[in-house]
C-alpha cells in the first residue's frame, strides 16, 4: 500500500467499514510509515476536536414558550382547532 | 392517545400531526426543537439566527407534513428543512464565507508534525477551539455542511445523503476532503507549539 492510499482510507478505517485485509494493509503500512502515523493521528484528532468545538446547547424555555404559542396559533388558524 | 404519546414513533406522531392532532406537534416540538436549533446554530454561528429558523423551520413542518410521504424519514427531512432554511438566511444574510480553494490547501507541508501529543490545554484551549471553528466556517459550503452535520452533530453518512439529496460516496469524498483541510489548517495552527515528528521511517 502507498501512502496516498492509504491517506484516502483513513475514513472509512475509523468507521471499522473497511474489509479485513484493507485493514490488515492500512495498519502494516502505518506501522512502517512514520508519515502516514502521523497524519492518522492528526486526522483522528481532527475528527474528536470538531465533535468538541461547539457543545450541544438548548433551546431557552422562553424561547420554547414562545415557539409554542406561536405553533398553537397557526394550528388554529391551519384546522381551526382550540389546543 | 396522550398517555403514551412519548413513546411513540416518529412515523405515528407524523400520522397523527396529518389529521391536525396538536398533542402531536407539541411532541415533535419537545423531541427536536433543540436538534432543530443546534443545526441552525452551528450552521449560521448566529443563536439570534438559529432561533428565526427553528421558528420557520416548525412552521414549515405544519404548513409542508402532507409532502412528506414516508412518514419514517420524519427527522431526515426535518434536518433538510433546517439545513435549507439555514441556507436560505446566509444568503439572504450574504454570510457564506470565502471558500478556502481545495487547490490552495498544501497537504503535505505539515505531514510531520505530531501535533496529537500535545496535553489537552493546548488542544482544548478556548483560542484553538475559535481556530477550528474558523475553519469549518472557511471551507466550501458543500464540505462544511457535511463535516457539520457528521463531526459536530453526529449523523450517520446515509442520513447526510438524504438530507443534502446526494449519494454516500458524494458525502464520503466531501468529508474526507473537508477534514483533511482542517487537519491541514489546526496543523498551521499547532505548529507554533511543535516541532517536526522524530519518528523515523
Amino acid at each position: 500500500m502507498n501512502c496516498k492510499l492509504c491517506s484516502a482510507l483513513f475514513q472509512e478505517f475509523l468507521e471499522d467499514s473497511l474489509s479485513e485485509e484493507l485493514i490488515v494493509e492500512v495498519q502494516d503500512h502505518i506501522r512502517t510509515c512514520s508519515k502516514c502515523r502521523v497524519s492518522l493521528r492528526t486526522y483522528t484528532l481532527t475528527v474528536t476536536l470538531s465533535r468538541k468545538v461547539d457543545p450541544p446547547c438548548c433551546v431557552s424555555p422562553e424561547t420554547l414558550d414562545r415557539l409554542k404559542k406561536i405553533i398553537r396559533e397557526r394550528l388554529l388558524k391551519t384546522n381551526g382547532v382550540p389546543v | 392517545m396522550g398517555k403514551k404519546i412519548n413513546k411513540q414513533a416518529d412515523a405515528d406522531l407524523v400520522r397523527d400531526l396529518k389529521q391536525g392532532d396538536p398533542a402531536a406537534m407539541e411532541e415533535i416540538v419537545k423531541r427536536y426543537s433543540n436538534k432543530v436549533y443546534n443545526l441552525a446554530y452551528h450552521l449560521t454561528r448566529d443563536a439570534h439566527a438559529a432561533e428565526e429558523i427553528m421558528q420557520d423551520v416548525f412552521l414549515t413542518v405544519i404548513a409542508k407534513i402532507g409532502t412528506l410521504t414516508t412518514e419514517a424519514y420524519f427527522s431526515t427531512w426535518l434536518y433538510r428543512v433546517t439545513t435549507n432554511a439555514a441556507y436560505g438566511y446566509l444568503r439572504k444574510e450574504k454570510k457564506f464565507s470565502e471558500q478556502t480553494p481545495v487547490e490552495d490547501i498544501d497537504q503535505e507541508q505539515y505531514l510531520d508534525y505530531d501535533w496529537s501529543t500535545l496535553p489537552d490545554d493546548v488542544l482544548l484551549s478556548e483560542e484553538s477551539k475559535e481556530v477550528l471553528r474558523e475553519s469549518i466556517d472557511s471551507l466550501p459550503e458543500a464540505m462544511r455542511t457535511v463535516v457539520v452535520l457528521k463531526d459536530v452533530e453526529g449523523l450517520k453518512n446515509e442520513e447526510i445523503a438524504e438530507t443534502l439529496g446526494i449519494s454516500v460516496p458524494a458525502v464520503k469524498s466531501r468529508l474526507h476532503r473537508g477534514r483533511l483541510i482542517l487537519r491541514q489548517l489546526l496543523s498551521e495552527y499547532f505548529s507554533k507549539y511543535t516541532e517536526p515528528s522524530g519518528e523515523e521511517k
